[in-house]
C-alpha cells in the first residue's frame, strides 16, 4: 500500500493549490451589506436590458463528443503497449485493425468538417 | 464529502489492517451514495452534474480497492475526464432561468415511476450478482502467459484482449465507430 503515497500526496495537494485562491478573496469581496445598484452590471447608467448570456454553441458540445471517441482509443492502446513483449504478433495485429476502424472514423469526421473552425 | 476521501486515503497508505479495507469500502460507499443521492435532488442541474463527478470518483476509489488500478485510472480518465465534461456540457444547453419551484407534490405519475424503477432496481440487483460473466468469452487463441502472478494489472489486461477478448475488442472498435459517426451525423445538423 506504501505505492499509494505519491497519490496520497498529490489528493491532499492539489485541492489545496485550487482552495486556497479561491477563497482569498472573500474576506475582501462585497457581502450582503451591500446595496444592489453597487452589484447591478453597469450598461452606461440604464437598467440592465437583459441576461447577457448568448446561446451555448453546439461546438463546445461536438468537441467534448470528438474527444470521448478517441479517448477509449488511447485507453485500451495502454494495455496494449505495455505487454508488448508477452503478446504475439497476432496481439500487435489485432490492435492494428481496432486502429484502423476508429482511423476510418477520424478520416469521416476530418472530410464532414466537424472540426473545422467555422 | 471529499475530506472523508482524502480522510480513506490517508488511512490507506498507513496501512490500518484492521478495518482498513472495510472501513474505506463503507465509505466510499456512503460517499457515493449521498453524492448520488445529490445528483438527483439538488435543484440547480450544474451542481448534479459536479456531483456525478464525485460519485464517479468515489466509484473509482472503490476499483483501486478490488485490486483494479488500470480500471481506476481508466475510469478517472473517461468517466470523469469525458463523460462528465460531455454532460456539463449537455446541462449548458438547458436555459438556466427555468428552475422549477414546486418539487414535493406526488403526482400519480410519480407514484407508477417509482415502482418501475423499484422492480427494476430489485430485478437488477438480482440478476446481476448471479450471472456468470465470465462465460460470455469466445476464446480464439490460447493463453500462453506462464507468469500469470508476477505481471501487473494493465499488462494482464492486454494480454487477455489479445487472446481471450480478442473479438469483443473489435467489436468495441466499432461500436466507437458507430458513436462517432451518429455524434457527428447529430450535431451538424
Amino acid at each position: 500500500m506504501s505505492e499509494f503515497a505519491p497519490t496520497c500526496i498529490y489528493l491532499v495537494i492539489s485541492p489545496l493549490v485550487t482552495l486556497i485562491p479561491h477563497s482569498v478573496p472573500f474576506p475582501f469581496a462585497s457581502n450582503s451589506l451591500t446595496y444592489p445598484e453597487k452589484l447591478s452590471s453597469y450598461e452606461c447608467g440604464f437598467d440592465p436590458f437583459g441576461d447577457a448570456r448568448r446561446r451555448f454553441d453546439i461546438r463546445f458540445y461536438l468537441v467534448s463528443i470528438l474527444f470521448i471517441i478517441p479517448d477509449p482509443e488511447v485507453t485500451f492502446s495502454f494495455p496494449w503497449a505495455v505487454p508488448l513483449n508477452k503478446i504475439d504478433p497476432f496481439g500487435s495485429w489485432s490492435t492494428m485493425a481496432f486502429l484502423l476502424i476508429l482511423t476510418i472514423g477520424s478520416l469521416y469526421e476530418w472530410k464532414r468538417g466537424a472540426s473545422d473552425r467555422e | 464529502m471529499q475530506d472523508f476521501d482524502l480522510f480513506i486515503s490517508y488511512f490507506i497508505y498507513n496501512g490500518f489492517t484492521w478495518t482498513n479495507t472495510r472501513f474505506s469500502f463503507s465509505l466510499s460507499g456512503i460517499g457515493s451514495y449521498i453524492r448520488g443521492l445529490g445528483v438527483v435532488l439538488l435543484a440547480n442541474p450544474i451542481y448534479s452534474a459536479f456531483s456525478l463527478g464525485l460519485v464517479f470518483v468515489c466509484i473509482s476509489l472503490f476499483y483501486i480497492l478490488s485490486n483494479s488500478h488500470f480500471v481506476a485510472a481508466a475510469q478517472l480518465l473517461i468517466y470523469v475526464g469525458a463523460i462528465n465534461v460531455l454532460i456539463i456540457f449537455a446541462v449548458m444547453f438547458i436555459n438556466g432561468s427555468e428552475y422549477s419551484k414546486d418539487f414535493h407534490l406526488w403526482t400519480v405519475g410519480d407514484g407508477v415511476t417509482s415502482v418501475v424503477c423499484t422492480s427494476l432496481f430489485v430485478s437488477l440487483i438480482t440478476t446481476i450478482p448471479d450471472t456468470s460473466w465470465y462465460g460470455i468469452i469466445w476464446t480464439t487463441k490460447a493463453n500462453q502467459i506462464i507468469e500469470q502472478d508476477l505481471i501487473s494489472n494493465s499488462q494482464q489486461i492486454g494480454i487477455h484482449l489479445s487472446t481471450d477478448f480478442f473479438i469483443p475488442f473489435e467489436f468495441i472498435s466499432i461500436i466507437l465507430l458507430v458513436a462517432l459517426i451518429g455524434a457527428i451525423a447529430v450535431a451538424r445538423q
